[in-house]
């Protein structure tokens, strides 16, 4: 079938040039696993979410704060196609200077917060959000220091997180904020402001991007494309290169459990 | 299952916790596990993360007595290559003197009888990873392009290499008599001429080899390094006494349908053993013959060289002819084709003939010239016998050798 027909045409966020390699080639797998999908690329979330609630189209590749906002703006639950692995346990990271990590958050008070775009959940949102669950109003209490570069890209990016560590690294922030796989994909690449800096807090858990659709999505095809996204593997070398650019090992059906903080947050906000 | 414990020690995250890691979590079977020690909070902190983040599972975490931490991790169920599990240690190959001998390399893995013509540049010994990209090598046959010692010249060539800048006596060729030297400009010219066709049509062959050969890659890289040097060390004795000389159109001719034939085997017979073996009689010619000591150590090491190149086309064509009898027709074929394509070129161009006259005569005086002549005429008689020679060496019989070399080209390669 010709992808212009596709049954489930699925939109996603363009905030890397690989998104294009990623989806060719899910597009592959998923024409294999006989559900026809096209993909339909976003420069920005917000769009993402006016696609998908105006039916443009039928799934939409969300992070979280996109998926908390457009079920706010629908005004119910919508439906969960499936998250990658890393999404099921994401966390938030504070680092601080070398030998100048704090012991409870309270020690934070007065000190500059470095943090990524405000409109990143794992980098700026909910920071603030557990923060101040565990008694620091940061938005009062520190003098934030944000970094709002690629707005609408919701941090994918990573690079608001990259002048994070470097205003922590280079003494115009004294702690900073930034999503846990960020900081491990800066040690990985040996990024050199990191290796002066360690990590004094961990937020807890919380669920990360899912697909989203709409409740109105046939439930057959529904379950079809879910079953097709949960048969793709690791170990199939057809794939492995684009599950790496993806940064899935293994795909897990979507639930909700882990969205309520960010939802409380984005209401606080 | 046993868990394991590693100690980190003050290694942290991207600065060798990792390889250590890696290298204790390869020998636990998948659901297995792994505890890492460390006195880092902040390694602790952020072992979860990778863990995940390369395929495994922190299980747990906790304080350890003496304010170290202990995180546990479970092994994921990834393989980190898609390829079977390497095989234990084996002896490397055997070493003669100290050195590595390319034959040797064969202790290792056997010269496939046919390659995978998708396959990538998977070294001999190394386990390909599945996913890799499709290659198309079209010369994917051992049967096609090997020599039984193809690795032993390769070695060869290696240890022969040589510089035309320096190993030439450059200032000897200077200030020979004008008519002197315009012969020898016109001969170095159509000589280079004729290794230009030498570098392209191995060049030709190069990229379609299959890598699951080496030795026929280095070979072939050998082969048309050698010509590299000797268009260069041509040219250069061409210009060093300042005489200009012709690219003749006949000799474009001969060697435009040397590069038609895309059959690696017919291009064994047709360059190596029928034109670079009559190249061999020619630089010997030359060597004997040259009025100077550049132009004498010229041909003496392009001579050495085409010896290894037209080892190769005789050791070729003859495993060749050995391995398929059918293949003596087809290679007789080769030269048939070439032969039809060449009923323009009468003959060796005068202006070479009268050039290889004068560098043998020494001067313009009529005996000499004579004796020049007669030198000549001895030349294309050696060629021809050297050549029925080589091909009988080949493998073809007596009719059959002496057929091809009626059929070569006047124009020597």
């Amino acid at each position: 079938m010709s992808r212009a027909q596709a049954d489930v045409r699925v939109g996603a966020v363009a905030y890397h040039p690989r998104i294009v390699t990623i989806w060719e080639k899910f597009l592959e797998h998923f024409e294999r696993e006989g559900v026809c999908t096209d993909y339909i690329l976003y420069s920005n979330y917000e769009r993402l979410v006016e696609a998908v609630l105006a039916g443009d189209v039928e799934v939409g590749w969300n992070t979280n704060t996109a998926f908390v906002a457009l079920e706010q703006l629908l005004g119910s639950e919508a439906r969960i196609l499936g998250m990658r692995d890393i999404d099921a346990q994401f966390a938030t990271l504070i680092v601080t200077r070398r030998g100048e990590a704090f012991g409870e958050v309270g020690e934070l008070a007065g000190k500059r917060l470095a943090l990524g775009s405000r409109d990143s959940g794992h980098a700026a949102i909910l920071p603030l959000h557990y923060l101040g669950e565990q008694g620091l109003e940061a938005a009062s209490e520190c003098e934030l220091v944000r970094f709002d570069t690629d707005l609408g890209k919701h941090g994918d990016t990573g690079d608001s997180e990259l002048r994070v560590i470097r205003a922590v690294a280079e003494g115009a922030a004294d702690a900073g904020a930034l999503g846990e796989p960020t900081l491990a994909a800066f040690r990985g690449d040996r990024v050199p402001a990191v290796s002066g800096l360690e990590v004094a807090w961990r937020s807890p858990t919380y669920y990360h991007c899912n697909f989203t659709a709409l409740p109105s999505l046939d439930d057959a095809l529904a379950q079809r494309w879910e079953a097709a996204l949960m048969a793709m593997s690791y170990d199939d070398d057809r794939m492995r290169q684009a599950m790496d650019l993806e940064g899935v090992k293994r795909w897990l059906p979507g639930d909700r459990a882990g969205y309520g903080s960010l939802a409380a947050a984005m209401r606080e906000a | 299952m046993s868990t394991r414990r590693i100690e980190a020690g003050e290694l942290e995250l991207g600065g060798g916790l990792e390889v250590l890691l890696a290298a204790a979590l390869e020998g636990i079977p998948a659901g297995g596990r792994l505890e890492v020690i460390t006195p880092s909070r902040s390694t602790a902190l952020e072992l979860p993360s990778w863990a995940r983040g390369v395929g495994h599972e922190a299980v747990s975490e906790r304080p350890v007595p003496g304010g170290s931490f202990a995180v546990e991790i479970e092994r994921g169920p990834f393989d980190r290559v898609l390829a079977e599990a390497l095989r234990g240690g084996r002896p490397g190959p055997p070493l003669r003197d100290g050195a590595f001998h390319t034959a040797d390399l064969r202790a290792l893995a056997d010269v496939l009888p046919e390659a995978d013509a998708a396959a990538g540049f998977t070294p001999l010994g190394a386990t390909a990873e599945r996913g890799a990209p499709a290659f198309r090598w079209t010369l994917n046959q051992r049967d096609a392009l090997w020599a039984d010692d193809v690795a032993e010249l390769t070695e060869q060539a290696s240890a022969a290499q040589w510089d035309a800048s320096r190993d030439i006596p450059w200032e000897a060729a200077r200030g020979l008599p004008d008519f002197i030297e315009r012969a020898v400009s016109q001969v170095m010219t159509f000589i280079a001429q004729n290794e230009y066709a030498a570098l392209y049509v191995p060049a030709g062959f190069l990229a379609d080899v299959n890598p699951a050969y080496p030795e026929m890659l280095m070979w072939l890289a050998s082969h048309v390094h050698d010509e590299a040097r000797h268009v260069e060390v041509f040219t250069k004795r061409s210009l060093i006494g300042g005489q200009p000389s012709y690219a003749l159109a006949s000799t474009e001719l001969s060697l435009h349908t040397l590069l038609d034939e895309r059959d690696f085997s017919g291009a064994a017979l047709l360059l190596n053993v029928l034109g670079e073996g009559t190249f061999l009689d020619l630089l010997r010619f030359v060597e004997h013959h040259a009025p100077d000591a550049a132009t004498r150590a010229a041909a003496a090491l392009a001579h050495r060289d085409e010896v290894r190149h037209v080892h190769f086309g005789i050791s070729h064509v003859r495993r060749h002819i050995a391995t398929d009898p059918d293949q003596t027709a087809a290679l007789i074929g080769a030269a048939e084709r070439r032969a039809t394509k060449l009923t323009e070129t009468s003959g060796l161009s005068p202006l070479l003939t009268e050039g290889l006259t004068v560098m043998a005569a020494g001067s313009l005086q009529p005996a000499e010239l004579a004796r020049g002549a007669t030198e000549v005429r001895e030349l294309m008689q050696t060629m021809e016998d050297n050549r029925i020679k080589r091909l009988r060496a080949a493998g073809f019989d007596g009719r059959d050798a002496q057929h091809l070399s009626d059929l070569h080209t006047p124009n020597l390669m």
